[in-house]
This record gives structure tokens, sequence and C-alpha cells, in this order.
């Protein structure tokens, strides 16, 4: 599962046609796209925008812990070609000084760069980096629901030295992105990639819930429960966990007792 | 070896960082304030990171060389370490850096020389009696020394303080440096060994137990101190026969009457290191085994810790003089 987060229209525009997303949402404050695997939220362009739509994209049923997020948008730099995609492996919010770093640990042919990310358009490029306006907003509130190795920035440069950020229109944004889905296709593989396998490490037991629901576990109880599940999955693997003795069992503190004694013979070899 | 290095501003032009840089001229390199901001957030994952962890170049600022934890010492009074470096190249299942730290990056300090002062005032702290600095406490000492220069730069600074011990541990060959100097008799290469079938499982990235020995025996015929580690112990069903083969696949080729210590230490993990990395490696079968809480630390069941470490003792005093001999067990 991969949820981005753009600002623009005229950037969802060729997401929203290449990954066929469409199921508008209503009723949000933003609007959110999905297909089966990604959801995708037009933010608005500044970074509480973009913090606020990610939050809100967090907050739907379909988001957890093990989700991918990507933000992808278009960006100035001073002298970086238009059209030129990166990565950012710094994003520095350019109001506070505060800098994010996304770890770097996928192998992808996009070069990564410093990001600065500004409250208004910038024209000067003063500092090596690439300027944009949603990072710092999107980064810090991602990795609140994801590990930072799946939390992403992806932008294409729209403006530089020689053309202005003044002569962006939406054509133009339109086009930058249409010319960097491959890059972006690459981006998202690598990175569902990556949460499926970070999801399969993490995977309950299949009997937990079905086991759970069947007796009254308290909290504690469901802590011991989860650990013993995940001991049966790497001790008994493909054995079931509602064994046979369990049946006769009134109490959860019975049933872990049961499970638990099951795991001691299996270790100690009885 | 690194495509990416996390530098911090205030060593930026410390010759060691330009050095490292020169080395890996397509790694894209990220200046950062300090070097917490990388290695320290929350929102990281270490077993995601493993899969391809960046160097991190930094300043260390205090607590540079620091007294060892009670019980820990292969005999002398004044017990200190130091890491010059965070996290390892190898990904030993059962390390307690996993637990440690959040991130898998490579924390290298590159300003060696504050070590050095530093170890020298402990040295005149203790009225110069004899002092042991141990190194490969948060790191493998010797794995990345072709980037690090570290054993090259520091082996001159013990010759000159015949007080001053260091032991070097480590699980790697990179023996390189050490054989191109003169041996000192205030150094021990202190190599870290477990059965084959534990290395197989656990220690990945870890050269083989034959090419260890291979390079450990190279040192000792160049006349440097060997010490023998063999931490942690680990169970399986057939752990005798597993640690006798080990035993005497690595002492038999050595001069075992010309080690300088051997020592063992039972598996233990502080609680919270042992919670964190179930949850990193919920599908490890080491962590699904039978263990205790005793004081914070997890650890095999008392009886079968005894078990195994008196086992082990008596097997190793088959091969080794008890003198050398230095079993670690948890403190009650």
């Amino acid at each position: 599962m991969i949820n981005i987060v753009v600002a623009l229209p005229a950037e969802a525009r060729p997401l929203l046609d290449h990954f066929r997303l469409r199921d508008k949402q209503k009723n949000t404050a933003f609007p959110v796209y999905r297909n089966a695997d990604m959801a995708l939220v037009v933010a608005g362009p500044g970074k509480v925008a973009a913090a606020a739509a990610t939050a809100v994209l967090a907050g739907t049923d379909k988001a957890s812990t093990k989700t991918a997020w990507l933000n992808i948008g278009i960006a100035g730099h001073a002298h970086h070609a238009i059209g030129a995609a990166f990565i950012a492996h710094r994003i520095t919010d350019h109001a506070t000084g505060t800098s994010w770093y996304p770890p770097q640990i996928l192998d992808l042919s996009t070069p990564t760069e410093n990001m600065r990310t500004v409250d208004c358009p910038e024209d000067g490029y003063p500092e090596a980096a690439l300027y944009e306006m949603e990072a710092s907003g999107f980064f810090p509130v991602a990795c609140r629901f994801s590990s930072s190795e799946l939390v992403q920035c992806f932008k294409v440069i729209s403006d530089n030295n020689t053309q202005p950020a003044t002569a962006v229109t939406a054509k133009l944004c339109n086009q930058l992105i249409a010319d960097r889905l491959a890059d972006i296709e690459q981006l998202v593989n690598a990175l569902t990639g990556l949460a499926d396998e970070y999801t399969r490490w993490h995977a309950p037991h299949p009997e937990l819930e079905q086991l759970s629901g069947h007796w009254h576990f308290t909290v504690s109880q469901q802590h011991q429960l989860h650990q013993l599940a995940r001991r049966w999955q790497v001790l008994a693997p493909g054995k079931s966990l509602w064994l046979e003795r369990l049946r006769e069992k009134n109490k959860a503190s019975e049933v872990l007792h049961c499970i638990q004694q099951h795991l001691d013979a299996i270790t100690t070899g009885a | 070896m690194f495509s990416t290095l996390y530098i911090e501003e205030q060593i930026a032009e410390h010759p060691r960082t330009r050095a490292i840089c020169e080395r890996f001229p397509q790694a894209t390199q990220v200046t950062c304030e300090r070097y917490g901001e990388v290695f320290n957030p929350k929102a990281q994952d270490f077993r995601l990171q493993k899969r391809k962890p960046a160097l991190i170049l930094a300043h260390k600022h205090n607590g540079r060389v620091l007294k060892t934890p009670e019980g820990y010492g292969i005999g002398g009074r004044n017990n200190y370490y130091f890491s010059h470096m965070l996290n390892c190249l190898y990904d030993c299942r059962y390390c307690f850096l996993q637990g440690m730290y959040r991130s898998a990056h490579y924390v290298l300090y590159v300003n060696y020389e504050d070590f050095g002062k530093d170890i020298g005032t402990a040295l005149e702290q203790s009225n110069n009696e004899p002092c042991w600095f141990f190194s490969g406490y948060d790191c493998d000492s010797l794995v990345l020394e072709p980037v690090s220069g570290f054993v090259e730069d520091f082996l001159p600074f013990f010759a000159e303080r015949p007080a001053a011990h260091i032991e070097l541990r480590t699980k790697s060959t990179q023996i390189r440096n050490l054989l191109k100097h003169p041996p000192i008799p205030n150094a021990v290469i202190a190599f870290s060994f477990t059965p084959a079938e534990i290395h197989a499982a656990l220690e990945h990235k870890v050269p083989t137990i034959e090419r260890r020995v291979e390079a450990m025996l190279k040192l000792q015929q160049a006349g440097w101190l060997i010490g023998l580690r063999f931490d942690p112990l680990i169970y399986e069903d057939n752990y005798q026969q597993q640690y006798a083969s080990l035993f005497e696949q690595v002492c038999s080729p050595l001069d075992t009457g010309q080690l300088h210590s051997v020592s063992l230490g039972p598996f233990r993990l502080p609680r919270t290191y042992f919670k964190s990395i179930v949850r990193l490696y919920p599908d490890e079968a080491l962590f699904a085994g039978n263990f205790t809480e005793t004081g914070g630390m997890v650890s095999y069941p008392e009886s079968l810790e005894h078990e195994m470490t008196d086992f082990c003792t008596r097997e190793l005093l088959k091969h080794v003089p008890g003198t050398a001999l230095f079993p670690c067990r948890l403190a009650a």
C-alpha cells in the first residue's frame, strides 16, 4: 500500500491516469483518489496543506504503519535542467531551519538532492537545493505513521535561473510529471515492495484474531497471546494454534497456560 | 560500499573526513549539523536500514572513554571502553546493537586525537597503574579498518604507553594494517567465535571460521598477542558437540600456550533491547527459545546457562591453560 500526496490538480492528473486512480472520495477536506493498492490526495500548495492532507489520508482506514508514503511535485533549482527529477536526501524547512533526512536504502536511477521548503515561491535559489513548498509539511507527519525508510519526496524541476517560476503553467506542470512517470513508477514499485516485505515480517499469526475472539483476553493477556503466537509461528510453523486441548478451556488464562506449556515442551524437547 | 555519506559540518574539512570522501567518489555527500539528526530520529527501522546503511562521519564531543560495566574485563583492575564507531558492518542476529540504536547507519567519529587525549587522561588518573581499554564494544574494531585507519592511527599511541593495554575485538580478517607494524606487548587482538552452525544461521556477512583462524594464526606467528572470545554462548540441542568441535577447530592450529586470554560469556541482553530486537525480527528462531528475565536482563534459564558455561569451561581447559581463561557470569 502506498499513499501519494501532491499539491496541485495538474500534478495529480498524469498520476490518476497512469495508476488508474478513480473513486474520488466525497465528504473529505481534500480530494482523495484510490485504487486497490494506492491512495492519492490533492493537498493544495504549501506545507500546512501538505501536513493536513497527509494526516487526513493517514486517518483513513486503509493506512497502517506498513504503508509507504510519497510526496510528488515540482521544484525550482538554480541550474538543474527543467524536467530533471530528484529524490530528497535532506529536507530543510526554510522558516525554522529544521532538517530531516529521508534514508536512502533503495537502488533507484533517480539522483538525490537537498530540498528546501519555502513558504512562498523562491526565484533567487540562493542555495544549492531544490526549492519547493510541501516537503517539510509532508515528511514529519508521514513519519508519525510509518518508518522513515518508507517515506520519500520526489520532485521534478519546473523552474531555474533561465526559466522563472512565473512561467510554470498547469499544462507544463502536467507535462513535467507525465514525462517522469517511468521514474515515479520505479520508485512506487520499490517503496511498495519494501512496505509489503515489512508487512510480511510483522504479520500476526493467521489464527490470532479467531483465537482472541473466542475467549475474553485482557489487554495484558492479548500481549501475551501475541507473543506466544509469534513463538508458535517460529517453533511450530504450519501447525494450527487451535490445539485440541484448547477447546475445553473456559478462561483466557488457561488458554495462555496451555499454549505456553506446548511451547515449553518444544523448546526443551520434552 | 557506501552510496551515501552524511558529514557533520564541524568535521567537513577534517583530513580524515576528506580522505574518506575521496575513497568514495561516487557516494552522495549530505551535510548535517549534528549526526544525531540522522542517527537518532524515532521513525527509523534498523532492519530496513540494514539493507543499505550509510556512513556518518561525525565528531565525538564527550563521553569518549568510559568505565566498563562491573565484571567486564580480562584480569585488569582499571577497565575502560571506547567506541570510535557505532554499529557494525556485520549483521549478527544476537547483537545488542540492533536493540540499542534506531538506525543501522555506521557512525565513525573522526576526531581520534581527542580519543587519544582522553585515554591519556584516564591513564594519568590511575597513577600509571596498568589500564585496559576495550575497543569493539559498540562496533567491530577492525572490520572498517581500510576506511577508518583506526589501528594505523592508534598503534603508535599505545606503543608509546606500555601501561595502557588495548583490546581490539573483531570477527573480521582485516589484519593488513596490524601486520605492517611490529607487534606491541600491550595490544590483544581478540577474535569472537560461535560454532559453524550458529555462524551460518545468525552471523550474516561474517567471514568463515576457517578464514578467521587463518588470520589469527598469521597474527600470532607475527608475534601479536591473541585472545579468543566465545561470547555469547548460544544454545542449540546439540550445543555440546558444536562447541567441542569449535574449540578444537579454533585452538588446534594455534600455539595455545601463547594465548593472551580466553573468555566466554552467556547470551544476555537488557530487557528493552531484547524486546526491540524481537520487534524487528519476530520471525527469528533464536528469540522464540526459552528465556528468563533477571534484574532487567534477558538470558537463558540459570540452570541452562550454568550447564553451558560449565561444559564450555571444561571443554576449553582441554585446549588452553587455566590461567588464560576468564569465564563471565551474569551479575546476580
